[in-house]
């Protein structure tokens, strides 16, 4: 009986190592308050979102084209009927923007990161209209997220992406497609 | 009396058999390419095709998904992988059937399964769609005997997927480790080039946990890059409209380069060796060559 607990708990050892060499640290910084308050939020409407979603048919993993454009439709609709009265700055509150703008400006700026500055800029979004609670049009380019400044950023909610569109920094919904909010010059 | 009107029209009759007339039934699109294989087609080995920046519903699209099911005749391959960028713009129902299901109806109809992953110009929502293979998620896993293929969302490679993949190759123990995703780590391409970025996020992860070989899109062009550290890397962007003359002939990463048509990749692993052929939309063979699986 002792050899068989030395085992499970060599096997829950080993399983917790496993884990922990799978995982990265998240930076100091994104433990600040300020961040904190930001995922916070960010979450509320993930939650939020997820009930209504919940309210729709599911949608298949395997789905037709008429079945997944049917559902985005239909989330869109929802999303953008409860949250009617969504302004810019509900989640990038202003003191959110400029702690986030300082880290931004540390992965954007300098000589080093001119290609990359450029690729932000240069993007095929110029037609996006920023407006909260519009949809991101599904023939502008999804601008590639810089990953060097994703790893440091606060981690989103799965559902919901930061996206550049010129200088402003949005976060979209990834399924529908729904501008949540939007920072203006983020990029330095 | 001879007939000589019957006579007459089995002379004609013959000499239309024996001497086709030019306006004679073709088959439609350009001139039907021979096919000639580099590969050893073994028996028992996984064969697999990839191409990239495919979906714009072209011409040559199209042309290019013929030379795909001509080949699939004489090697067999049951598996796609799609490097990103499958469908351009919008994606309504009409434009999955002309950018997708139509060019390569054949492929589809043969049983042959697309794999995709997603770039710049596709909506995340593509994950959904039944024949793009990808059950629901922007990254996955995909097995088969003993490969190991990784699918990868690089338009938005934060640190939940980043996770996901060292997780998942932490515990994988196939033989062959493939990564296919839209931006390239390495290229020589003036428009795009190497994704720097990405690269010093993911080439880490690709070579503590053993990736063998990357295949990625982006610039709309063929090219293999000279092994970095270890792991050969292809861009394979030519699918469906190339950049002529994209690639930096200066360049010191390229192994072998094709910016003049569209082309697509056919693969085959038989135990330790990946045998790869690049075959342009005119039919002709453009690379070839064997990769040995890293250690």
């Amino acid at each position: 009986m002792k050899g068989v607990s030395k085992i499970y708990i060599l096997f829950a050892v080993m399983t917790l190592a496993a884990y922990i060499d799978g995982q990265t640290e998240p930076p100091a910084q994104l433990k600040d308050p300020l961040f904190v308050e930001f995922e916070t939020r960010a979450k509320e409407y993930s939650r939020e979102r997820e009930r209504l979603e919940r309210e729709l048919p599911p949608l298949a993993k395997k789905a037709t084209p008429e079945e997944v454009m049917a559902h985005k439709e239909a989330l869109r609709k929802a999303v953008q009927q409860y949250r009617g009265g969504a302004k810019q700055g509900d989640i990038f509150l202003p003191e959110i923007s400029q702690q986030l703008k300082v880290v931004i400006a540390a992965q954007l700026d300098g000589a080093d990161r001119v290609k990359l500055r450029k690729a932000v800029l240069e993007a095929e979004n110029k037609a996006v209209q920023k407006r909260v609670n519009y949809p991101y049009p599904e023939s502008q380019e999804i601008l590639e997220m810089p990953p060097t400044l994703l790893m440091i950023l606060p981690q989103l909610p799965k559902q919901l992406r930061y996206r550049f569109v010129g200088r402003d920094l949005l976060l979209v919904d990834r399924e529908n497609l729904l501008i949540i909010d939007l920072m203006k010059d983020a990029v330095p | 009396m001879v007939n000589i009107w019957k006579w007459w029209g089995v002379l004609v009759v013959a000499a239309l058999a024996a001497f086709p007339l030019p306006f004679a039934a073709q088959p439609a699109g350009p001139t039907a390419p021979a096919v000639s294989l580099t590969l050893p087609n073994r028996v028992d080995s996984v064969r697999i095709a990839v191409f990239g920046d495919s979906g714009r519903g072209s011409k040559e699209q199209y042309e290019l998904g013929q030379v795909m099911y001509r080949f699939s005749q004489s090697f067999p391959f049951d598996a796609v992988l799609m490097t990103g960028d499958n469908i351009y713009y919008e994606d309504t129902p009409a434009d999955m059937k002309k950018k997708f299901e139509d060019p390569y109806r054949s492929l589809l109809d043969k049983g042959v399964k697309f794999y995709a992953s997603l770039g710049n110009h596709d909506s995340p929502n593509q994950r959904f769609y039944a024949l793009f293979n990808m059950n629901g998620e922007e990254y996955y896993r995909l097995e088969k005997g003993d490969l190991s293929f990784y699918a990868l969302n690089s338009t938005y490679m934060d640190k939940r997927q980043l996770d996901w993949f060292n997780a998942e190759l932490a515990k994988d123990d196939n033989a062959w480790r493939i990564a296919f995703f839209h931006h390239p780590p390495y290229s020589s391409g003036k428009r795009h080039g190497s994704d720097e970025d990405l690269r010093e996020v993911l080439e880490p992860v690709l070579l503590n946990r053993g990736i063998d070989v990357v295949f990625t899109g982006h610039d709309h062009f063929y090219e293999r890059i000279k092994p970095q550290k270890g792991i050969t890397y292809f861009v394979a962007g030519g699918g469906g409209k190339i950049r002529k003359g994209n690639i930096d002939k200066k360049s010191a990463l390229t192994a072998a380069g094709f910016d003049a048509d569209l082309s697509f990749m056919l693969i085959e692993f038989s135990g330790d060796q990946m045998h790869f052929q690049v075959i342009a939309r005119n039919g002709n063979t453009v690379d070839s060559g064997m990769i040995t699986r890293r250690d």
